[in-house]
């Protein structure tokens, strides 16, 4: 089906301004430029045939939700999650104590730290990974984000918290 | 979850900004007091401005934002359909313009829309069951069809002018869920289906007679709506009237429940 007008018309008022953001959200949750391209363009294609029916209020977090969704379709058909990505690492419910990466103690002495923050982001499970980056880097609210990653608040929560958490210990920072 | 949990948890709040206008006061009195809780603050928030620094939203490249950008443009205007076409052609664009006046192509003029709701509104009189929700609560109404029609449903009040709610349902309308709210008066009922905009909109109310039912179709900011009734067509007129100026009301209100 061609998309009418007034797709087209909301398309380029809702999900072309978010397009950088999308890309941006699809290439740290995929972890290249190629696979973010063909997730992005997706992705605009859900989202332009959504907007035949649908009004959208939060563009930019229904945009990043469409990515992701699409991101992590993409993600599973590439390969298995790894075990890391499926638990939630809710165990024993702490939020302080991650586990430092095995090789965060050589990060420790990186002295860009900016590449050992990115290093750490990209370690982090998926589940982490995609919450901190939509608070963080693009300022969804918890609700947001919940609502994106159909999780409840106080597991976006307590996912932020150890995704901070991870990073903080990576960089080293000593409480 | 322990108190060290919830007190990180609370200070993350205050960080993302989640914290409403008591618990910013809160915490910032927490911080006065505690020198290890305000360092602890300013020690996420440089982290957080760190991160910022080291993930920061990259443009995407310019051949994707080209071709994303181009589904979102009009489709360009093919200039044989302004000059003579050379017969093949007009003979493929006559054969097109049939098929897709069957296959709802032509979406502007949308007539069969109206003949399938006319029906429904036909069947429902005859078998009695016209609402799949019944109630004259819109507030009971307007969720039940907004889980589940794509559209976010203008479901007003107008028991004041005399047109009580008597409930919803939705039509499946050429592969599409139409959410349709049901208004009676008298032992009549007016029946209004809304829709994707088609055409432009605009202040015509176009109206016509199917099946010795009364149609009026018309459109308002971004909807198309179509009420099918067997009232006359004054009070049909008077019917959208009053539902076109109580869902510009709606519209007006501020963001409220």
């Amino acid at each position: 089906m061609t998309a009418s007008d007034l797709a087209r018309r909301r398309f380029a008022a809702v999900a072309l301004p978010h397009l950088d953001a999308a890309y941006s959200l699809a290439k740290s949750l995929a972890g290249n430029g190629a696979d973010a391209e063909d997730i992005v363009q997706e992705a605009c294609l859900r989202a332009l045939a959504a907007l035949e029916t649908q009004q959208v209020e939060k563009p930019r977090a229904w945009m990043l939700t469409i990515t992701r969704n699409v991101a992590l379709t993409f993600l599973s058909r590439r390969a298995p999650p790894s075990p890391a990505d499926i638990g939630d690492l809710e165990r024993d419910g702490r939020l302080s104590a991650a586990e430092p990466g095995p090789d965060a103690e050589t990060r420790l002495i990186a002295a860009d730290e900016g590449a050992a923050l990115r290093g750490a982001l990209a370690e982090l499970p998926l589940a982490l990974r995609e919450t901190l980056l939509m608070r963080a880097v693009h300022g969804l609210s918890y609700r947001d984000i919940a609502v994106a990653t159909a999780a409840p608040v106080g597991t976006v929560m307590s996912r932020l918290a150890r995704a901070r958490a991870a990073l903080a210990q990576a960089l080293g920072a000593k409480k | 979850m322990t108190e060290a949990d919830e007190k990180a948890l609370r200070l993350q709040a205050a960080l993302d900004g989640e914290l409403d206008a008591a618990g910013m006061l809160a915490f910032e009195r927490a911080c006065a007091e505690d020198p290890a809780l305000a360092a602890e603050f300013a020690r996420m928030a440089s982290l957080e401005e760190a991160l910022r620094r080291a993930a920061p939203i990259e443009p995407a490249p310019a051949h994707l934002r080209a071709r994303m950008a181009a589904l979102g443009a009009p489709p360009r205007q093919r200039p044989w359909l302004f000059s003579a076409p050379p017969p093949a052609l007009a003979a493929s664009l006559l054969l097109g313009a049939l098929l897709g006046y069957g296959g709802g192509l032509l979406r502007p003029a949308q007539p069969q829309d109206e003949r399938a709701l006319v029906s429904a509104f036909m069947r429902t009189q005859i078998g009695g069951q016209s609402v799949d929700v019944a109630t004259s609560d819109r507030h009971v109404v307007k969720p039940w069809l907004a889980s589940r029609a794509p559209l976010a449903v203008a479901a007003v009040d107008l028991a004041s002018a005399g047109f009580p709610l008597i409930g919803g349902r939705v039509e499946a309308l050429d592969g599409r869920i139409a959410p349709t709210l049901v208004y009676r008066r008298r032992e009549h009922r007016i029946e209004v289906t809304e829709l994707p905009l088609s055409g432009g909109a605009g202040e015509t109310i176009a109206t016509s007679r199917l099946d010795g039912y009364h149609v009026a179709r018309w459109s308002d900011f971004d909807r198309s709506y179509v009420a099918v009734t067997d009232l006359p067509e004054t009070e049909l007129a008077d019917f959208v009237a009053a539902f076109r100026a109580a869902v510009a009301a709606e519209r007006e209100e501020p963001r409220a429940k």
